[in-house]
């Protein structure tokens, strides 16, 4: 029994886009969360788990920045790009809400991470203000400027592929 | 050119602001449109996100191996408990001190552990487990009822004990109902309790078993045992600590009160 592992596991997968990855960022958080238990007093067991979780994504991050001899890119343009490039079958075979659908999930996993956590822990999870500032470590105040210019972001883009100005020719 | 209210229109939007906030922004959007797209746009995406968007569980091979891992994790810290001798846990290190507040409360959590190495207990794995299957669908109180007049007799039909059973609505602790349960191969009374979101289970039973620790925490729920008269309760919820002290407190009150004196 362990609980919020399906939350944790969602959030480690939006975090890290790859779902190996992720099974290793959740084993690694619910291992720290087990040993840390006894130093949870009171609180909402939930945001304690999920900011375990980013940490470790954080660390995880770290570590594989220091062993990479070239820096991850971060240019999100760039990625948006070449994730659009590499996700786009034959789109004749493709229904439109299932073309919607991997757009959607294209373009959310290609905004800044600071914007997307926050995005999915509002829109996915449910979680208040106050529970999205305790994970992401940031001031309330942050947290809803950083989810306003997320989705600011998504709209922009989302309008852009899907009919509010005309769609690009791939 | 935008709007100043873009922010407080989407804390209304995400339920962040107060009534009287609420309907400012109401009667603001009324006039502005601008806000009014926003508001639009932010429940058409929302709707979007959750309607197409996946919400992967955790798989199968993650969960078994999280399992293995925290296994290994809880027998190794067993034996390290174990074979620590004798327990050095009266006095704390400097640095937990130095602490201050914090410190003491980490200390005394970690005291409470290492005085009692609960391995392995089946009692309060079954605790657990009767936990986790009270909050199946259906399976929560047998007698739905918020008046004690009604749950307290029903046990004395449908468990072995008639435990305390008392509504403290006005202390935030809300009396569902009861329900009889089986487990450490005994009937056993459990009494159901809502604080906020949060369910508590007060199990009672008579308690001839090994003795339990006063305060532990098993899968993540936090575990309350205390004894009254022949009587072992554990109380067990996924609410915090402090909300789940603030049960026990009242129940322990409570229960002096019916003993006899």
């Amino acid at each position: 029994m362990l609980p919020h592992l399906d939350a944790a596991y969602r959030f480690a997968r939006w975090l890290c886009r790859s779902s190996s990855d992720a099974d290793d960022i959740v084993q690694e958080a619910f291992l720290r969360a087990f040993r840390a238990f006894d130093s949870l007093r009171g609180g909402d067991v939930k945001a304690w788990l999920l900011t375990i979780v980013r940490n470790c994504h954080a660390t995880a991050m770290q570590q594989q920045q220091r062993r990479a001899t070239v820096p991850l890119p971060e240019d999100h343009e760039a990625q948006l790009r070449s994730a659009g490039a590499d996700a786009s079958p034959d789109p004749a075979s493709l229904s439109v809400a299932e073309e919607e659908r991997r757009t959607l999930g294209r373009l959310i996993a290609a905004l800044p991470q600071e914007h997307r956590e926050v995005l999915m822990l509002r829109e996915m999870e449910d979680m208040s203000y106050r529970e999205i500032a305790t994970i992401a470590q940031v001031p309330i105040g942050t947290v809803m400027s950083r989810l306003a210019r997320a989705r600011a972001a998504l709209r922009g883009h989302w309008l852009k592929e899907t009919g509010g100005v005309p769609r690009a020719v791939r | 050119m935008q709007c100043a209210e873009t922010l407080r229109v989407q804390a209304y939007f995400d339920g962040e602001v107060d009534a009287v906030s609420a309907l400012e922004v109401e009667r603001h959007a009324e006039h502005c449109a601008e806000c009014r797209s926003l508001l639009e746009h932010l429940a058409d995406m929302r709707a979007r996100m959750r309607r197409e968007l996946e919400f992967p569980s955790a798989p199968p091979q993650l969960r078994a191996s999280l399992d293995r891992v925290l296994d290994e994790e809880t027998r190794t810290a067993t034996r390290e408990l174990t074979a620590r001798a004798p327990p050095r846990w009266r006095a704390p290190p400097r640095w937990l001190t130095a602490l201050g507040g914090a410190g003491a409360a980490l200390a005394a959590t970690l005291a409470l552990f290492l005085v009692a190495p609960w391995g392995a207990n089946p009692v309060l794995d079954a605790l657990v487990s009767a936990h986790v299957r009270s909050l199946m669908p259906q399976h929560l109180t047998d007698v739905v009822s918020t008046d004690r007049h009604t749950v307290k007799p029903w046990f004395a039909g449908h468990a072995d004990v008639s435990p305390v059973v008392t509504d403290f609505a006005d202390q935030g602790y809300r009396l569902l109902g009861g329900r009889a349960d089986y487990f450490d191969h005994q009937r056993v009374a459990a009494v159901v309790y809502q604080h906020g979101p949060h369910l508590i289970n007060v199990f009672a039973w008579v308690g001839a078993g090994p003795s339990l620790p006063q305060y532990t925490t098993r899968s993540g729920y936090h575990i309350a045992c205390w004894k009254l008269g022949n009587l072992q309760y554990c109380a067990i919820s996924d609410t915090g600590w402090d909300e789940l002290q603030g049960l026990t407190r009242l129940l322990r009150a409570a229960g002096a009160e019916d003993m006899p004196h």
